[in-house]
Formats: structure tokens, sequence, C-alpha cells
């Protein structure tokens, strides 16, 4: 592994799988290292997330296999995935956002100052919670037109809007983790140096 | 002209401060859309975008190639792999670096998608080269320029695109993607070449096995094998569909975990996280570009594009020099797809009034396009490796990328000087 | 003077931008002396199912798409999907637009928008590949590509496997082997490039199947235009913008049909099939009659002015 990488600090070596070798199986901890907490909601996201990955798996291979070997595919299974991956997609937000891994263009950043890291992030943390709680606040509304005019898949009729809530309450989520993971690393800094 | 030019550089500022690629994006897209078409339209907009495209079933493709990739790591079948790659490129210089761009492009020959291509090739392969103490620059580099080839060997999402917009037959532009995607296994394979001379790259140089025990390493790439002739023998006897393969070939990849006996819970879960972080990162970084995508669509760009190429004479040489000149400035800034979506019904109808083919301009987009994604600041294929291996500088990998990028557009030049490369097979 | 804009998803070339949507803004202007012109947007805002409500939210001012795309929204586009019901896109276009204007608009689906139009295309056929067009079984364990809605169950009521996905698709689906044929009409089969991958048609008398689309604007952008305008709008808009789309979907399917000479073989639907597969879709038109008269309109009424408008306008 090159210097370089090691002393970046704009995320610090990644957990376990990432880095090369095999993983030990512990859900992997980008950034600052989560509290107790953080580690609870590691888990429970990749538990459901990782339930939600497997039934977008299985739902392929049923569907090829009924096809191709019974010809009876398995109705709705194009629908069932597309909702799925949106499913997935929000989950994944919160957990970014705790593990503070979202990906940023570090090519200027990282020469800046030590001292001045901190306060960098605090407020490029409250900028992205702005621009999440937006999204979320949007998602909410359209999932609410949605719901009037009774919006739902195609074959299924599996209605789309509670899909809608749940992906602008991620939404929430992550906006809430992206502005105080990096406050918090601020005010610990100030508590370190007192 | 629009203020258009005035949001890229504001893009340009916040990506450069460190605001998250994917909420500049959005966070721009969103203000430009506001002073053009009003706050509550514009809100809405932003809604649909984050709602409406992630309930895309193509791009379910994404996630199960990643879980696949993830699988493959976690079964051993990577490490296997390399070590019989090893053992017969132990005594070349970079070897496994050129290794893992022929493996990109056969990979290519499965999948249609440059993001998807890189992801699951930076699981199988990057491991392997941090072990034999390859320097990222170089590894990285090499996996997300081998990615690109996803979109120009068939088959190729992007050929499809441009095949409907322009209606020209998808099968003649999958056949003239060939002999340009071997000419980029083969550019990339010199830039490897190049990374490792001017690097002044101190790779590990071991001495020569012996044939027998070289054709005894063989045995290890058996399970690669297998799952790489189940995806590929599923696509092309019609079991199941590109797309489809994403799915079977993550499932064939965990029955492979369990049959070599590497399977785990805890494994499990770890791989399961590692793709649902992976998947928000990269389909939130998608959503944010096609919130900007629609300010670009709304500001007016495509029509001072066309009315500054209106400016240039008969010259088909320039009229190609000036779009590939468009394309890569494009191309730093916006995403693959949404790119093409905006640019090519401008230029195709002046491209054909030049005479030029339309079958030859479909592979010269989708070169400009590979190009895109390995271009700072907004490089998908970069932001891929970025994502799954959160621990390297996204600077060192496009550094890394310099000579790639350079061999890519020799590759142009070449393929436009000699268009019969590209029209040969058609 | 009021420039309105116009969200497309198709590409440029397609017919229905090119002779359409484009004509139409055309006359608008042509009709309101300058007053009202229109700037189609180069590229998508967002997927063909978005495209509704970006009218509806003023995203865009007018946008155009397919009902269907909004599963559970519309109820009463059922009578203008329905099978056997047309051979002429411009005669059925005209009737949906006249029964429309009678009596499906009362059940208050398009309320947040003003609707310029609503049409059909051609009759939807059947296209397959390697089969004996004579067998009464001919479509039986047939994996076809459909899309969503009535003709997914019209596909599965014939016996055959239906494959979805969406038409951008069909392409990879056909070449790939998954699917064997598909429900389109000709020109969308000429559209796809998916002649080389196809060789037999069966063709039905109205269609096996058929698809809905509008085109409106939005409400506050309407209402904010003169009396005069407006007036001018309706002139070239309703009735008269059915008819040229209609038209249109009847010239690009003869297109497809000279397109397929000599290398897919058009047969009409033997006797025997058309007995066995009208009997057995019977039940499925009753149903999506009896579900258009769940928004409170008298579904039978509607279904039956239609398909006398048809004739109508047919005779004309
Ligand atoms: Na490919
Ligand atoms: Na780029």
């Amino acid at each position: 592994m090159s210097p370089l990488t090691s002393a970046h600090v704009t995320t610090p070596p990644a957990g376990t799988s990432l880095s090369g070798e095999q993983s030990t199986g512990e859900p992997s901890a980008g950034g600052q290292s989560p509290s107790r907490t953080g580690q609870v909601l590691n888990r429970v996201i990749a538990a459901c997330g990782g339930v939600m990955l497997m039934a977008m798996m299985a739902l392929t291979v049923v569907d090829v296999i009924g096809r191709y070997i019974f010809s009876a595919p398995l109705t709705g299974a194009g629908e069932l995935t597309e909702l799925l991956l949106a499913a997935t997609i929000f989950l994944g937000l919160p957990a970014v956002s705790l593990n503070n891994e979202h990906v940023t263009v570090d090519l200027v950043t990282d020469r800046l100052a030590q001292r001045l890291q901190p306060w960098r992030k605090a407020a490029i943390g409250l900028v992205s919670a702005l621009v999440l709680v937006v999204v979320a606040w949007r998602i909410w509304v359209y999932a609410d037109q949605i719901a009037a005019y009774g919006g739902s898949t195609s074959s299924l009729r599996i209605p789309i809007a509670p899909l809608g809530y749940f992906c602008a309450i991620c939404t929430v989520v992550g906006a809430a983790l992206s502005a105080a993971v990096p406050l918090i690393t601020l005010f610990k800094s100030f508590k370190g140096k007192r | 002209m629009e203020h258009w030019p005035i949001g890229m550089a504001i893009l340009m500022a916040l990506l450069f401060a460190g605001v998250p690629i994917a909420f500049a994006l959005a966070g721009i897209g969103l203000v430009g859309l506001i002073a053009i078409i009003g706050p509550l339209p514009a809100l809405s907009l932003l809604g649909s975008a984050f709602f409406d495209n992630g309930r895309d079933y193509s791009l379910s493709v994404l996630p199960l190639f990643l879980m696949m990739g993830n699988f493959v790591v976690q079964s051993g079948i990577a490490d296997e792999l390399y070590a019989s790659a090893y053992a017969w490129m132990r005594h070349r210089k970079g070897g496994l670096a050129t290794a893992t761009v022929i493996a990109c492009g056969a990979f290519s020959s499965v999948c249609g998608s440059s993001m998807a291509t890189a992801a699951t090739m930076t699981r199988i392969s990057l491991p392997s080269m941090r072990k034999f103490g390859y320097p990222d620059q170089l590894s990285t580099a090499s996996i997300a320029a081998g990615g690109t080839l996803g979109i120009l060997i068939p088959p190729s999402v992007i050929l499809v695109f441009y095949g409907i917009l322009t209606q020209q037959d998808i099968g003649k532009l999958f056949l003239a993607g060939l002999i340009p995607g071997v000419i980029g296994v083969i550019g990339y394979a010199i830039a490897v070449r190049l990374s490792i001379h001017f690097g002044k790259l101190d790779l590990p140089v071991e001495s020569k096995l012996p044939l027998r025990a070289r054709l005894r390493a063989l045995k290890g790439t058996m399970g690669a094998l297998i799952l790489f002739v189940f995806v590929m023998g599923g696509i092309y006897l019609g079991v199941f569909t590109p797309t489809e393969s994403a799915g079977m070939g993550a499932a064939g990849a965990l029955l492979l975990t369990i049959l070599h006996g590497k399977f785990s819970w805890a494994g499990l879960q770890s791989v399961l996280f590692d793709t649902i972080k992976t998947t928000a990162m990269m389909f939130f970084i998608l959503f944010g570009a096609l919130t900007f995508t629609n300010y670009v669509n709304m500001s007016g760009m495509t029509g001072d594009i066309q009315s500054f190429l209106g400016g240039f004479g008969d010259s088909r040489l320039l009229l190609i020099l000036v779009i590939l000149c468009i394309y890569l400035l494009l191309g730093c800034v916006l995403e693959s797809l949404s790119m093409i979506m905006l640019t090519v019904p401008v230029f195709y109808p002046i491209v054909a009034a030049h005479g030029i083919d339309l079958i030859w301009f479909g592979i010269f987009v989708v070169m400009v396009t590979e190009i895109s994604y390995i271009t700072p600041p907004v490089g998908m294929n970069a932001f891929v490796l970025r994502s799954v291996v959160p621990d390297v500088r996204l600077g060192t990998i496009f550094k890394g990328l310099t000579p790639f990028v350079m061999m890519d557009v020799v590759r142009v030049a070449l393929l436009t000087l000699v268009p019969s490369l590209v029209l040969f097979l058609t | 003077q009021t420039t309105l804009t116009v969200a497309n998803w198709l590409p440029p070339s397609h017919p229905l931008v090119s002779d359409v949507i484009v004509p139409l803004t055309e006359q608008i202007a042509e009709a309101t002396g300058g007053n009202v012109t229109a700037n189609i947007l180069p590229a998508p805002l967002g997927p063909p199912a978005a495209h509704f409500d970006f009218a509806v939210n003023g995203v865009a001012d007018i946008t155009f798409g397919v009902q269907g795309y909004n599963p559970g929204r519309f109820k009463t586009t059922n009578i203008a999907e329905l099978p056997f019901i047309g051979d002429s896109a411009e005669a059925m276009s005209v009737a949906y637009w006249r029964t429309f204007d009678a009596l499906l608009k009362e059940a208050g689906e398009y309320d947040q928008v003003k609707v310029l139009g609503v049409f059909t295309h051609g009759p939807g056929e059947i296209f397959l590949k390697d089969v004996d067009v004579s067998d009464p079984d001919v479509l039986k364990g047939q994996k076809l590509r459909v899309g969503g809605g009535i003709v997914h169950e019209v596909a599965s009521a014939l016996g055959a496997v239906p494959v979805e996905g969406p038409s951008s698709k069909a392409y990879e689906l056909l070449s790939q082997g998954v699917a064997d044929g598909i429900l389109f009409p000709p020109e969308s089969v000429s559209f796809f490039k998916l002649i080389p991958q196809l060789d037999t048609a069966i063709t039905v008398p109205g269609g096996l199947y058929n698809t809905s689309f509008y085109v409106i604007m939005n409400k506050a952008k309407w209402d904010s235009l003169s009396a005069e305008d407006q007036a001018a709008i309706d002139g070239v808009t309703g009735e008269a913008l059915a008819r040229m789309a209609g038209a249109m979907w009847d010239r690009v399917d003869a297109e497809g049909v000279t397109a397929m000479d000599g290398k897919i073989t058009i047969t009409p639907a033997t006797d025997a099939q058309l007995a066995a597969w009208t009997q057995t879709l019977s039940p499925i038109v009753a149903a999506k009659i009896a579900e258009v008269s769940q928004t409170g309109i008298d579904g039978q009424a509607a279904y039956d002015m239609f398909l006398s408008e048809i004739d109508a306008v047919s005779a004309e």
C-alpha cells in the first residue's frame, strides 16, 4: 500500500473486507469507528438490506428457471426487483453517511492544513444534510401525490407510495447522520485540546 | 449564451472544496432549475429524479454484479485466479496489471455496463495486486480504464441507446465495437508499460516458473472459468438476458463460495453490507448527475453548441476534432448516459450531413464516452473504484489514469484516420 | 408572447415526435398568430412514467406519454386497449377522443391537467419465429415479450409465456433468444430493429391489444393564456390532434409492413384460432369494462359508444 494511502485523511483505511485481505466478517466501518449506537444501526441495515439483495437475486433465479424449464415465469419479478432496488439504495444511504464514505473529489482538500479539516468537514456535513433534507421532503411530497391517484405496479398491483415514504425516511436519517458525524468529530477535537 | 457556464463553474468549485459529488451535483442542479422553471416545479423534478430513477429494472445489474464480485472475493476464487495469473506473469514487469486489463476485456463481453465491469473487476483483481505489492495508482487505474471497455465490447447499453436515437442497426454497431475493443485492450496494456516506465515503478519480478508448474497453476482458474462459462453461456444460449445474468452470476458465485467451503454467516453479512453501501453511493451520484443534467437540458446548452458547430465549414476532420474537444470538456462534468442523450441528437444530423458514417460515429461516441468515465473531476469509473475501496484517494486514481487517457486519445485518433478498422466487420 | 416547454422522452427521430408533436407545436404557433410558441427539450427530464406528473407540477408545460406507464392511475383507458376493437388507428383515435370528451373525462382522472388529446396506435399483432402458423395452439408455450397491463393478461390467457421488459429491451430479449416473439404494432417491430429476429406475423381483425396515449398541458399555464389563444389552441387539438396522431400511426404501420417485405410472412389468423381466442378473451374484456365502471361512469355505455364511433368514423 502506498504511503499516500495510509496517510490520507478524508477516509481513514476502510474496514476489513475492503482493504484487500479476506473479510473478517465484521460489517466494515469506514470513517471514525462508529459508536455502539452506530454499530447497532450498521447491523440493522446490513440485515434488512441483505435480505432485500438476496431477494433480488432469488427473484432472477426463480424467474429464469421457471421460464426456461417450466415455461412459467414469475409474474412481476421485474417490478419486484425495481421496488427492491430503490429500497436497497435508500436503505444504504444512512450507512454511507454514518461511516462517512460519500465519494468526494479529494484532489485539493487533502492539501489543506490539518487543523482546518474538522471545520471544513463540519461545514460540508451541514451542506450535505441540507441537500438531503430537501430531497427527503420532495420524495415525501411525491409519494403523497402517487398515493392520491393510487399508483401501483403493473402486474402485482403493489402500491408504490409506501416505498416513497420509506425512501424519504431513510433520506432524513441519512441527512441527520451526514451532519452529526462530522459535528461530533469537531466537538471532540475541542475536548481533545483542552 | 445562457447561465449554464456559470453553473458548471460553481459545480467545479464545490467539488474541489470537497462537497460529496452526489450532493454538489444535486444542489447546483436544483438551484439552476429554480432559476429557470421556478421553485415548485424544480423541487418536483428533484423528487422525481431521486425516486423514479431508482426504480429502473435495467439498473439492477449494478448491485447484483457488485454482489457477484464480492462473493467471488469471498470464495477465494479471486485469490486462486490471481495466483495462477501470477504464475504466468511473475517474470514480466507489471504482468498482473496487464492480466487485469485483459480480464476486463473478457468480462466486458458479458457485461454491457462500464460501471458494473469496473465494480466487479475491482473486487476480483485489486486484492491480488495489493498482495503482490502493486501501487494503488497503477492497479486502480488499470481497473478503471479496463472497465470502460464494458460499453465498447458488445453487449453495450450505450450502443443500444445510440442505435435507437439515430436509427442505426444495433447488430452492426455491436460488430463494429469488436476491433476497437481489442485495440483498446492493447492500448491499455501499453499504458501499463508506460506507467511502469515513467512512474519508475519498482514492481516485483521473479524468476520464470517451469512450464509444468505454470500448467499446474492453471487448476486455480477452474472456479472463475466455471462462473465465466455459466454467465457467458447462459447469455449466448438465450437462457437469460445480460440484465438477468447479474442475478444468475451472483447466485452462481454464492454457490461456488459454498462449494469451496468458504461460506460463513459473518462473511455473508460483510458481502451484503459492502454491496448495500456501494450501491447507495453509486446511485446517489447517479441521481445527482441526472438532476444536474436536467438543469443543463433546460438551460439551452445544446442550442448554444448547435449554433457554435454551424460556424465550421465543411471539413470533416475539423468537425470531428471540434466534436471530440466538446466531448472531452463535457465528459469532465457530465454523467455518461446523460451526455449521450444531450449531445447525440444534436450532433448526428450535422455529422450525417457531412457524409460521415453513422455506425462509425456511434463507435466514436462510445470511445469518447469511455474517456469521460475516467477523467476528473466527474469520472464515474474512478468513483466506482473509490466507492468500492474507500481507502484510495481519488487523486491517486486520476493520476494513475493519465497514460490510459492518453492511449484512449491515440485510439480515437487512429480510428478517425483509419475508419475501416471500425467498419471492417459490418 | 408565451413559449411553452415541451418535455420529450423519445428519440427526435420517432414519428410520434417528428410527425405529431413537432407539427402540433407549429399548428399552435400558427393558430395563435405566433403568440404561443413551443420549445421541445433536447433530452428527457426523466423516465417516461414521470411525464404525466411533469405536466401536473409545471416541470414542463406540455408532455405526452402512455397512460399504462402509471398503473393504477387510469381505468378509463381500458376501453381503448382491449382486443378486437379496430383496424385503423385514425378511426380508433378519433372515436376515442369523442368518447373521452362525451363520457370518459367525467371519471375525473385528468382533472389536474388540460387534455390536448388522447389517441391509440394501430392494432397490435403477433410476431413469431419458426412456428406453424396454421396450428390452432400456435401461441401455446411461446415466450412473448409484452408490456404491462391488459396485453400481459391477454398473452397469459392465450397460453403464451409473457416475458416482461420495457420496449427498449425488446431487441436484447429477442436477439438473445429469451423471448421467442413479441406482441407489437408493425411500426414498433421496425422501429426497434426487430425484423431480422422474426419471420412470421399473424394478424388479428381489430388487433390483439392496443395502447392509449395522452398529450396534456399544465393547467396554470393553460389558464394564463388569453381566451382567444385558448380557443385557437382548442381548434388544432382534441379531435384534430387525435386524427393527426392516428393517421401517423396508420402511415408508419404501413411503412413497417413494407419494410418486412420478403423477411416476415404476414398471415391472417385462421378461423379456428380466432374462434378460440375470442372465446378465451371475452371474460377479460368483460372484467376490464367492469373496471371502467368503478370510476363512476357507465363502462359498457362508453365501450358501446367507442365501437359505434369507430364505425361512424370509418364510414366518413
Ligand atoms: Na460489453
Ligand atoms: Na469525466
